[in-house]
């Protein structure tokens, strides 16, 4: 087994020896990088703003330095808990998710069709206005314009913005795709795809009848949309997304075809048609017909299938790989299984909200929390972590700067949002007996006192991540400045230093097989 | 194995996978649920549910904004799923006669009124929906509102102390100052008073309880058999 994180040498540097490959990479160069550095950004303010909100959530235990955070936001309303949290939430999904989920989206659709981009200012500019419209949105949360509507947070002015600019952004993307050189098929593809459809169609929906004109009369209907609109956004638009990566990088890095190739096609459509479902997590129990949650519960349950099939495809590759070539070295593949692993977890947190009672107990505790970091934070994060770390260098054609630096994001991220996840679910059955408990004498304060303690261990574990992420921006900024010298002043220092091996072009056969 | 055969075809089936969710999950449900009246009594002639007052709707603006859906629900489930009614959240005196109560779960046909629906996903903090029913007056909300430890040592919910602001007592006292603990306590010949949007906020709480009867066919779901406690 190749050790994880291994420091060689690049012998040729990280340009693609096929000269279509590299055309398409040189086109996509600017988007993708702006994309993954305004991601990068977003990601720094937004895990802040998480810790933030952890800090607030036990405002009696303070932390000496958090204890600040929680005077500020006693008295000042723009730090209160009520905004800052979702000022959180929306910038990890629609700041470092989103944008990020742009530049892979690109990138993959642009490789895989092996065309370059036609117009890569015009996707620049559609980046721009997307991070403009995330800028505006965060301020106005801060400052009293949220509409209260979960994760369509962002008041009308900043909606369009957004809208309006992924439109473009996708339309761009689907361009390149419709001009692919015949033959250059891949499964990735139909995943990206889906991805950029369903943003406008979910985003669209759901701004127009939550937060562009509020609907009088509509009542519960509100909270209908609104679930429909959350879980479409980790099951529909990021998701996809992710997969899409996943099913292009690892075959790619490790060399070896997807396992049960075959089962792709299956995966996808259940996938499409069930995951969505998983809005009916939200309206258990709740003032909603009976029939549509009785039947939401079974096509949610139905999940386990894409669930159980892309575990296959992806972790059993990623095994076998392992197995077979000891491939787990490299600075990409670590990132890549754990993705995978972290979507199977999140495909089994869903599968136990589709049971009744679980949902019935576990409904209003921080067991959906749990869930949302674990799409957002777990499995989407990771894979963007995956494809900045395999991405950036080929761009740039400039190796990464530190092995440790890598080894030590790896491993805070990873216990990080192990610890968070396992703390957060486990509270969540916790906060869920007591909640749920027949005893008359059980009130809120008995369930809060024992949260209490489940939100302090949350709030150090997030400051986990926030430090890996942090290792992790300051190691994005180090290789661009050393890039910059590079390319300004021609210093040559420790220019090839390359933190994985090197993969040549013959796993790109390798994947190209998997799409046949 | 493609996928994608033709991206025509592709289009048609995602935007036919996208519906069969958009139909199932919103479409059917809005049909039964998006335009519920008010039912009118034809004996008595009263209307339930009715509306709040307008400064509750300007409230709902502040709940929105200051978040407080993050840690608060307001629906109450029925008997078979939760114990929501064991909590006592459920619960609500009836007008007509304080020595009775009135338990029930929250129907759609409770929220017709509200220009937002703030059903939430977290309790965090107890049920709201009857929220006025533990805090019958402003004041008490308000104090619980500038700081919750004093009613509730062991609260987990923020100050609110930036919906209020400390003013100096020019000739009589305001009648909304708050009484507050010695700790608290602003200094002598000061108030604290409640600001537009606290007020607006509080009148909000005020208007959330559900001390009225709907009978099982007018309560805008299908028929529940109702519990022996109501």
């Amino acid at each position: 087994m190749a050790t994880l994180f291994p420091t060689t040498v690049a012998p040729r540097g990280f340009t693609s020896t096929d000269p279509e490959l590299a055309a398409v990479d040189a086109s996509v160069r600017w988007p993708v990088m702006v994309c993954f550095l305004s991601a990068v950004h977003w990601m720094v303010v937004g895990t802040f703003l998480l810790v933030y909100a952890s800090s607030l959530t036990h405002p009696q235990d303070a932390f000496p330095i958090l204890g600040w955070f929680v005077d500020l936001s006693n008295n000042f309303s723009m730090f209160t808990y009520g905004r800052v949290w979702p000022a959180a939430i929306d910038t990890l999904v629609y700041g470092w998710a989103g944008t990020a989920g742009l530049g892979l989206a690109v990138w993959i659709l642009a490789r895989t069709s092996r065309t370059p981009v036609c117009s890569p200012a015009t996707l620049m500019t559609a980046v721009v206005f997307w991070n403009l419209g995330v800028a505006i949105g965060l301020t106005a949360i801060f400052l009293g314009d949220s509409t209260g509507v979960e994760l369509l947070e962002y008041p009308a002015y900043a909606a369009w913005a957004l809208w309006v600019s992924y439109v473009l952004f996708g339309l761009w993307a689907v361009a390149t795709y419709l001009g692919r050189r015949p033959g250059h098929d891949h499964i990735a593809q139909a995943w990206v795809l889906v991805g950029l459809f369903a943003f406008p169609w979910l985003y669209g929906a759901g701004s127009i009848l939550l937060s562009w004109r509020p609907l009088p009369g509509s009542g519960v209907m509100q909270e209908v949309i609104n679930a429909w609109y959350v879980h479409g956004v980790y099951t529909l638009w990021l998701a996809p997304l992710g997969l899409g990566l996943l099913y292009y990088l690892i075959p790619k890095v490790s060399g070896i075809s997807i396992r049960f190739g075959t089962k792709t096609k299956v995966a996808f459509w259940t996938w499409v048609i069930f995951a969505p479902w998983t809005a009916v997590h939200d309206l258990v129990g709740g003032p909603f017909p009976a029939e549509t949650v009785t039947v939401g519960l079974v096509l949610s349950g139905l999940i386990f299938i894409p669930v159980a099939l892309i575990g296959m495809n992806l972790v059993s590759t990623a095994w076998v790989a392992e197995e077979k070539q000891g491939h787990h070295g490299g600075v990409v593949f670590p990132f890549l299984v754990l993705a995978a692993l972290l979507f199977v977890v999140a495909g089994l947190s869903e599968e136990i909200l589709s049971i009744r009672s679980a949902n019935e107990l576990l409904r209003f505790t921080m067991f959906r929390e749990c869930n949302t970091l674990l799409w957002v934070y777990g499995f989407f994060s990771f894979v963007v972590f995956g494809a900045i770390y395999y991405i950036v260098p080929r761009l740039l054609d400039f190796g990464w700067r530190s092995a440790l630096l890598v080894k030590a994001h790896y491993y805070l991220s990873i216990y990080g949002i192990l610890l968070v996840i396992a703390m957060l679910g486990f509270s969540g059955v916790m906060q869920g007996n007591l909640l749920e408990s027949t005893d008359e004498h059980v009130t809120i304060l008995t369930a809060t006192n024992l949260s209490i303690s489940y939100h302090i261990a949350a709030t150090m574990c997030i400051s986990l991540i926030a430090i890996g992420n942090g290792v992790f921006a300051l190691h994005l900024g180090w290789m661009l400045i050393d890039w910059l010298r590079l390319r300004v002043r021609g210093n040559r220092l420790a220019a090839e230093i390359l933190l994985e091996p090197y993969e040549g072009e013959a796993p790109e056969k390798a994947s190209e097989e998997v799409a046949a | 194995m493609n996928v994608i055969t033709n991206f025509r075809t592709f289009f048609w089936l995602i935007l036919a996978a996208f519906m069969f969710t958009w139909i199932g999950f919103v479409v059917f449900p809005w049909l039964e649920l998006g335009h519920l009246p008010p039912v009118e009594d034809e004996e008595s002639g009263t209307i339930t549910p009715w509306d709040a007052p307008g400064a509750a709707h300007a409230g709902e603006r502040v709940y929105a904004a200051d978040g407080c859906a993050y840690c608060h629900t307001q629906q109450v489930r029925a008997e078979t799923s939760g114990a929501d009614i064991i909590r006592g959240w459920g619960t609500a005196t009836d007008p007509d006669d304080p020595k009775k109560e009135i338990t029930r779960r929250t129907y759609p046909r409770d929220y017709i009124w509200q220009g937002q629906v703030f059903l939430g996903n977290s309790r965090e903090g107890a049920d709201l929906s009857n929220v006025a029913e533990r805090f019958p007056d402003a004041a008490k909300l308000y104090s619980y509102l500038y700081d919750p430890y004093v009613l509730n040592p062991h609260s987990s919910m923020p100050e609110y102390r930036f919906l209020f602001v400390m003013q100096k007592i020019s000739g009589e006292p305001s009648q909304d100052a708050l009484v507050l603990p010695p700790a608290d306590a602003p200094p002598a010949g000061y108030e604290i008073v409640p600001t537009a949007r606290a007020k607006s906020l509080v009148a909000y709480l005020l208007s959330l309880k559900k001390n009225y009867h709907l009978k099982p066919d007018e309560a805008g779901v299908p028929y529940v058999p109702p519990s022996p406690n109501s």
